[in-house]
Order: structure tokens, then C-alpha cells, then sequence
């Protein structure tokens, strides 16, 4: 073995340089106190342990929903990357789309006046269906109705029902009346039909817990009635 | 590892002893190596910068503004690029932000100019930091304020859109030149970005990237 140095060199001032360090730079990793394991970075990262491929097949089942095949999918690895990003995705269709439709059907084009509202009641309305309505039916139905559905598995569930209103809504842009409403309910239909079916083993068991299909029905046709009378609303100039 | 290091102001050097850790050989000998290491610093800036005059330092930091535009906007993927984004700074990002959030809300069009400023303003810096934590959720190894500095640094190509904007008020010119900087933007924050995340997961993290410089050039089309 080479010695580059013995182990008591001098400095130039005299100083034993290994005995009488005189900057230590030490590099070791700090233990991280866990005093909140919910607020960390890496409590998350388990959530987005998934690849484009899973990806593609969950929104795959999500519009494939009649197919009972949401749980082989998942498997024991729900996410949170496909409700964040489908819901953002949701509220750029809708600010962009809903103006445009409004824009399409007005005649004086060069006095257009373009609702920004419409960027924050999409927010509000869509973050609380993608992630608050879910998490409350969660809760309940894992600490009330004892379900073997952990919170964050319904919370996927829910923001991949809403991945077919990313092609709904754009279909929604033609501004003709009776092309949204059926537009609307295809959208619906498909929501619905993939909550229901992917919690109907849960729901077979007693009475109490086939009523939880109330709410999830219910919050859908208000979505889309949202949908329909504030964002795609038509206002047709009124023949004098 | 430590190492320890020795000012030796004589010949504005520095020496020190890097400690790696002991290590077991074959026939059981604790063996620790020490190298003597010696740092020779040419250029050290005697002066602080409190002496020299505010416009020496303004003019430092545009110019470090103006390196890193290049950086990030010529995409050629050198080494030099991504060893000079390695020093990021914020002040590049709330220029071209403030500029954004001014330029659309003082066009025209609109009658909400505040209500304009304060969305533009708080989109780009929630959705940076959005984006990056994305990134850093799917196992990317990106410094999080060094992504937010390229995003914000991307954000230029946008800002000479709406400047373009507020002159031409034709709106198939408009519409070309915005998706013309949309792209641009696009193509270098992608660049920069997909360098530090795995294969199978790169679509994940640079669709949010998509989706930011899609919002933000909406509304310099519309604006």
C-alpha cells in the first residue's frame, strides 16, 4: 500500500495536521424525526409507484366499465398521479372549452367577453369531486360499514370514474343542445356504472351499505348537471 | 467520510486529509488510507460585494440571468448546460413571471387586470412547485429548486408571446405564434426534465410539464 502521508505530517506553522483538525466536514445522514408521517414527501411516494403502462390500463377499465376488472388492475397499488392529473386536466377542458363554446354560438365575436370564473368554480367543483366527496365516502364506509377498502382506494377509484369526462367534455365544445345532453349522459352512464360495478361486492352485503349507491349516484347527476348549466350553458339571442 | 482542511493563507491554499473509511483486507488488517489533498485556490475575491456599486451588481445578475436563458432556451444538452443549471436561482423565474402576469393583464381585452396578474402570478409558482413535486414523487432525482428555476426560465418563450400579442391583434398570427412559443417552452423544459427520471415512468412526469405550458399559453392566446 502507498502512504501518501504518515500520520504525523507537519504543517508549515508547526501544526500536527491529523491530531488538531481545524474545519470537519462530517457526512452523515441525519436520522429524520417522525413526529408527522403524513406530511413527508416519502409517505406519498408510495402512491406514485406506478409506470405509463399501469396507467394505460387503469383509464382503460375506468372506460371498459361494465367490466368488473378495476381491482386486478390496481392490485395492492392504488395511486394518486391518475385523480390529480385527469382532475387538472378536467378544469383545463373546462375553462378553455366552456369558454369556447360560448364563443362558438356568439355572434359578436369582437365583444366576447370571457368568464375567468369559470377557472375557479372548476377548481372548486372538481377537486371536490375527485378528492373531498371520495375521502368522506371513505371514511365511512371503512370505519362505519366496515369495508375491507382502505380511503385511498376509493380516492383512486373515483379519479379514474372521471377520466371518460376528459373525452366527454371535449365532445361537449360542439354547441348544439341536445349533442351535450347526450354527450352528458354517455358520460354519466359510464361513471356510475364503473363505481357501482367495481363496489357491488361490498354493496351485496346488507341493506345498509346498498344505500351508499344513493350518494355516489347522487353527486354524479349534480356533476353533470354542473356541468351542463354553468359551464356549457347555451344563451341564445333572444329574437325581439 | 471526513475530511479535514487547513487554511494555509501563506500560499492562499488549502490542505487537508481525506479519512475514508478503515477497510478490511483479506488477511484481516485494519487498513485506513489518508491522502493529502491539496487545494490550490488562484482566485479568491478579496473584496465583499457590499463594496462595489449597485450597478456592478445588478449587471452580474442580469448577466447570470442572460447565461441561463441561453442555457435553457438553446437546448443543445451539453455538459456546460446542465453544469451551469446545477446553480439555480430564483430571480430569473419572478422576472419573467412578473413580466408574464403584467404584459396580460394590461392588454385590452379584459376588464379583470388584477384578478389577471394575481391567477397568472399564483398559477405559475403553484404549478411549478406542483410539477416538481410530481417529479420528485415518481422517484425523479431532481433538486426541487433547481426544477423550479428551469420551469420558470422556460417560461420566457411565453412571455415574448404575449408581448407579440399585445401588438398584433390579428388573431391567426396570434394564434401561430403562441403555439410556436408554446412548443419552444415545451421542448426545452422537457429536455431539461427527462434526463432525471426513470424510462417507464418519463410520460408521467413530463405530461404535467405539457399541461402547465398549455394553461399558461391559453391564456396568452386569450388574454
Amino acid at each position: 500500500m502507498q502512504n501518501f502521508g504518515s500520520n504525523n505530517d507537519l504543517d508549515e506553522k508547526g501544526h500536527v495536521m491529523t491530531d488538531q483538525p481545524k474545519i470537519k466536514v462530517k457526512f452523515e445522514p441525519k436520522p429524520k424525526p417522525s413526529t408527522c408521517p403524513i406530511c413527508t414527501v416519502e409517505y406519498y411516494q408510495q402512491f406514485f409507484d406506478i409506470e405509463q403502462r399501469d396507467v394505460y390500463m387503469r383509464i382503460r377499465c375506468s372506460l371498459l366499465s361494465w367490466k368488473p376488472e378495476f381491482y386486478q388492475c390496481v392490485g395492492k397499488n392504488p395511486d394518486l398521479w391518475g385523480p390529480l392529473w385527469i382532475s387538472t386536466t378536467i378544469i383545463f377542458i373546462l375553462f378553455a372549452g366552456g369558454n369556447l363554446s360560448r364563443f362558438l354560438l356568439e355572434e359578436d365575436k369582437r365583444h366576447f367577453k370571457y368568464e375567468y370564473n369559470y377557472m375557479y368554480v372548476a377548481v372548486l367543483v372538481v377537486y371536490a369531486m375527485a378528492f373531498i366527496i371520495p375521502i368522506i365516502l371513505g371514511v365511512i364506509m371503512k370505519y362505519i360499514l366496515k369495508s375491507e377498502l382502505g380511503v385511498f382506494e376509493i380516492v383512486c377509484m373515483y379519479g379514474y370514474s372521471l377520466s371518460v369526462y376528459m373525452f366527454v367534455l371535449i365532445l361537449c365544445i360542439i354547441p348544439y343542445n341536445e349533442a351535450q345532453w347526450f354527450f352528458l349522459m354517455c358520460g354519466l352512464a359510464n361513471s356510475t356504472i364503473f363505481l357501482l360495478v367495481n363496489l357491488w361486492d361490498f354493496m351485496k352485503k346488507n341493506k345498509q351499505t346498498t344505500l351508499i349507491a344513493v350518494p355516489i349516484i347522487s353527486f354524479n347527476v349534480a356533476l353533470i348537471l354542473c356541468f351542463k348549466f354553468y359551464f356549457f350553458r347555451l344563451i341564445y339571442a333572444v329574437d325581439d | 467520510m471526513e475530511f479535514e482542511v487547513q487554511e494555509n493563507q501563506g500560499n492562499n491554499s488549502i490542505q487537508g486529509i481525506i479519512n475514508l473509511q478503515p477497510q478490511v483486507n483479506q488477511v484481516n488488517q485494519v487498513q485506513s488510507q489518508q491522502q493529502e489533498i491539496q487545494i490550490k485556490q488562484t482566485d479568491i475575491q478579496v473584496s465583499s460585494t457590499l463594496e462595489e456599486s449597485v450597478a456592478v451588481t445588478l449587471l452580474r445578475d442580469l448577466r447570470q440571468i442572460g447565461v441561463k436563458l441561453r442555457c435553457v432556451l438553446v437546448p443543445t444538452m451539453s455538459t456546460d448546460n446542465a453544469r451551469e443549471l446545477r446553480n439555480w436561482d430564483l430571480w430569473g423565474p419572478l422576472v419573467f413571471c412578473l413580466m408574464l402576469a403584467l404584459t396580460l393583464s394590461l392588454s385590452g381585452n379584459n376588464d379583470d387586470g388584477p384578478g389577471i396578474f394575481a391567477t397568472i402570478f399564483v398559477l405559475i409558482w403553484v404549478g411549478s412547485f406542483v410539477v416538481t413535486l410530481n417529479a420528485q414523487l415518481l422517484g425523479g432525482k431532481v433538486s426541487f429548486f433547481q426544477s423550479v428555476c428551469v420551469l420558470g426560465y422556460c417560461v420566457f418563450p411565453i412571455n415574448l408571446g404575449a408581448l407579440f400579442t399585445l401588438f398584433f391583434q390579428f388573431f391567426y398570427l396570434k394564434m401561430f405564434l403562441v403555439i410556436g412559443c408554446f412548443l419552444w417552452s415545451t421542448y426545452s423544459a422537457v429536455g431539461f426534465m427527462k434526463l432525471l427520471i426513470p424510462e417507464q415512468k418519463r410520460i408521467l412526469a413530463l405530461y404535467p410539464v405539457i399541461l402547465f405550458y398549455l394553461f399558461l399559453s391559453w391564456f396568452a392566446l386569450i388574454v
